[in-house]
């Protein structure tokens, strides 16, 4: 027999996790996921809901971080929801390609501008709108790269405003959340 | 790229059985509201009318107008939390949903308690609320109130009916919802212009809700594999000393059969939780009792003492599992049975567990035990398990001058044999209740465990009745949790519902008062009822109660008697016993404490061998609850 200890006093590493759910494209469903979260006290990233290719389904994608044993009792308690189609941990299944979108302006001093114009280059960022003062950049990609662009961009100038997305993610390969959802 | 599945399906279990007799016919939303409610068998409705909901209020008396056999009985509490707990305890006593009915605004929000309490026991509940207009919502309309949004955070599930053309599938499916599974209240929030709408009526059809058809198929077809089952007998047979953990999710689940069966099987002695009361015959040899922090002290010591625990639809509680890596600290392994996989490893980790119908899992383990030739003597365990019911009985002050509530409990099991169904408020009368009753079957016993909801007790109970006219039906209140729902006293007798009222009067609120005097140096703040002036005999003659009577707190030796005209009288009957006001619930392990801690007061017998008693003076600072 093995020793029994409380779960609660176990403390595993924590790591960030991406859940792909699906859930019926039902009025008020976004606000019971939110409410489950909010109820139990489970902090989370962020957020996104959007169509999907069903039309009678929703896609949410969240991101928290956490060590196993709550990410866990979060993807069972989200099974509990009568309205959640399925739950995958993305990041426990390996291979996943995960986007954040992302607007950021910034007020600059003219000698600036290159410094700016060149950082944008490096990361692929786009210039979307541009005053004297200020640049607009958008600009694509995982969690980690735009943080990355950020504090960069943020030692050459003064960010003034910014507007994040919320991180998508889809399993890399043949699989999917609705495709294993019907196979099994 | 038009892929979507059908909004309304047909399930399985309702393939085959021909069209409905009304299918086709042209109907109100209204009376498709009523006639799914007949087709699912509800034979009672608790509830209050309102402007919101008229047009399902009429639908109600003209579909009883209609079917004079098979009416529909319409019970109007006076405020809807009862309508609420009367629905509770019919569902409680039956395992059949109870149905409320009210109107939008504060009809729907004086739910939200009992949705909760249901929800936090997981007892199956149907809720229907009226709704402003569709046009109307969101306008801060005359009653109206964001019904979807409170009731989703309390409820099992929440349907706001925006189009017609679900309705009758979304009353279906909230049935559905609240009896599969891990069980709990559906509240469905219902716009009059729905009501109002006319339609053709399927007479069948439920939502698609596929992820939970397709998990509740899962659960269904759970069995234990055989390598599980090798695992679970192995650690019996290294076990010497096994036991038995039930809690409500044997009663909720109709496996209560099936564990006394594992039980008597395999030699196994049990405990059970609070609301697992009932799972296990208390007057059996192997029934321990109650465990936690008012379990019976000799319950608490098996807990301390077992080498395995078996836990049966219970969820190591706070109430239970106290201090939780000290709880069952002799335990080399833990099973745990549950109908829902988020209970499994939530507070304790174990090392054995089944997610599914825990009657059939039980079941299994029988069959396999005995298909096996699985044998074990447990009779030295069962032996040191009667040692310690024998040694550390329940106690009290038997020589006292003044009425002690557990005398009055004990007197009144001797009449009733545990055989009643007892309903409860909640504070110390409600332990003593747990305590020394007996119950010989499950859904008898009748409490709001998690929640702890006051006033609970005298709702749940004319529901009960009404749900078991041919039991004795006895609500066990105290003189805080009456006052909280008094209004139903004039209820039970308005429809002849011939409960029994035994009200407890300590004066006070007696378990704050406990926690005041254990942890907060004596300061009675708020609970002191003393000056109060309510004779609760004379509101009771007043609601039309023919018997209606007081012991005063020297009449020790009327109790008997009393007890038995009580018991025995034909229809509604209150009895108020002023009881020791400084009579205690015993035993107790503290907020957070371990059972080593267990405190057992001055007249049950500690065992020598425990550790030294909590420290629970007016120093000990209370930020457990």
């Amino acid at each position: 027999m093995s020793s029994t200890n409380g779960a609660i006093l176990e403390t595993p590493s924590i790591t960030k996790h991406v859940l792909g759910v699906l859930v019926e494209n039902h009025h008020g469903v976004l606000s019971r996921i939110a409410g489950l979260f909010a109820a139990r006290g489970f902090n989370i990233d962020s957020l996104t809901v959007s169509a999907t290719e069903d039309s009678s389904m929703s896609r949410m994608t969240v991101t928290l971080t956490g060590d196993t044993t709550v990410i866990d009792q979060i993807r069972k308690q989200l099974n509990k929801l009568a309205e959640v189609i399925t739950v995958e941990d993305l990041t426990e299944q390996g291979l996943h390609i995960e986007r954040e979108l992302v607007l950021v302006k910034v007020e600059y001093s003219p000698e600036k501008r290159t410094d700016l114009i060149e950082i944008a280059a490096i990361f692929k960022a786009k210039s979307v709108d541009m005053t004297p003062e200020t640049i607009a950049f958008e600009i694509s990609g995982s969690q980690e790269k735009i943080d990355n662009f950020l504090t960069m961009i943020a030692q050459e100038a003064c960010i003034t405003e910014l507007a994040r997305s919320g991180v998508v993610a889809l399993a890399r390969g043949s699989g999917g959340l609705r495709k294993s959802f019907y196979a099994d | 790229m038009a892929i979507a599945e059908e909004a309304i399906i047909t399930l399985e279990e309702e393939r085959g059985g021909g069209p409905h007799a009304l299918a086709g016919n042209e109907m109100m939303g209204a009376e498709m509201v009523i006639q799914v409610l007949a087709d699912q068998g509800v034979d009672t409705i608790f509830g209050y009318s309102g402007g919101a909901i008229l047009p399902t209020y009429d639908a109600i008396f003209r579909y009883n107008a209609g079917n004079p056999d098979k009416e529909i009985r319409l019970v109007v509490p006076a405020n809807e939390q009862g309508a609420g707990f009367m629905a509770a305890g019919y569902s409680r006593s039956t395992g059949r949903p109870g149905v409320f009915l009210v109107t939008s605004g504060p009809g729907a929000t004086n739910c939200v308690t009992p949705i909760r309490d249901c929800a936090a026991d997981s007892i199956p509940a149907i809720l229907i609320c009226g709704q402003v207009p569709r046009a109307a919502m969101g306008t801060d309309a005359f009653q109206e109130a964001p019904v979807f949004n409170i009731m989703q955070s309390c409820a099992k599930h929440t349907f706001l009916v925006l189009n017609p053309e679900e309705l009758e599938a979304t009353i279906r499916t909230a049935f559905r919802i609240a009896t599969t599974g891990r069980p709990g209240p559906v509240v469905i929030d219902l716009p009059k212009d729905v009501q109002n709408w006319t339609g053709k009526f399927r007479g069948e059809g439920y939502l698609n809700l596929r992820g939970y058809e397709k998990r509740f198929a899962r659960l269904q077809a759970m069995r234990v594999s055989d390598d599980s089952m090798a695992s679970f007998f192995h650690m019996l047979e290294q076990s010497e000393r096994p036991l038995i953990y039930a809690g409500g999710g044997v009663i909720n689940g109709e496996a209560a059969t099936e564990l006394r069966e594992f039980a008597n099987t395999l030699g196994i002695p049990g405990v059970t939780t609070l609301m697992g009361i009932g799972s296990l015959d208390t007057t059996s040899d192997l029934s321990m009792h109650m465990l936690g922090m008012h379990g019976t002290a000799f319950a608490n010591y098996a807990v301390d003492d077992c080498d395995f625990l078996i836990a049966v639809g219970s969820r190591f509680d706070d109430r239970v599992a106290g201090k939780v890596h000290e709880f069952a600290p002799n335990a080399r392994g833990i099973a745990h049975l549950d109908i829902d996989a988020a209970e499994i490893g939530k507070v304790k980790n174990v090392s054995w567990s089944y997610v599914g119908d825990t009657g059939r899992c039980l079941d299994d383990l029988v069959r396999y035990a005995k298909k096996t030739g699985f044998k074990k003597d447990y009779t030295g365990w069962q032996r040191h398990c009667a040692g310690l019911r024998g040694n550390h009985p329940l106690d009290w002050n038997r020589k006292s001058e003044m009425i002690q509530p557990y005398y009055v409990l004990e007197e009144l099991n001797k009449i009733t044999k545990g055989d009643a169904i007892v309903s409860t408020g909640v504070g110390q009368h409600q332990m003593w209740a747990a305590q020394y009753f007996d119950f010989k079957q499950p859904r008898t016993w009748l409490t709001s465990g998690s929640m702890g909801t006051m006033g609970f007790g005298l709702p749940a109970a004319i529901g009960a009745k009404m749900a078991n006219p041919d039991k004795v039906v006895i609500a066990v209140d105290g003189d805080g949790s009456i006052r909280m729902n008094l209004g139903e006293l004039e209820t039970a007798t308005t429809y002849g519902v011939g409960v029994k009222v035994l009200l407890l009067n300590n004066q006070g609120d007696g378990m704050v008062r406990q926690w005041q005097k254990l942890m907060f140096d004596q300061r009675f703040s708020g609970t002191d009822k003393t000056m109060h002036k309510k004779d609760f005999v004379k509101a009771a003659q007043a609601d039309g109660y023919e018997f209606a009577e007081r012991l005063h707190v020297n009449e020790v030796d009327k109790v008997p008697e009393t007890l038995q005209r009580f018991v025995d009288h034909d229809g509604p009957a209150f009895l108020e016993v002023m009881i020791d006001p400084d009579a205690l619930v015993m035993p107790m392990v503290g907020p957070g404490k371990s059972y080593r801690e267990m405190i057992v007061g001055d007249w049950i017998k500690p065992r020598e061998s425990e550790g030294p008693a909590a420290q629970m003076d007016g120093k000990t600072k209370a930020d457990l609850f």
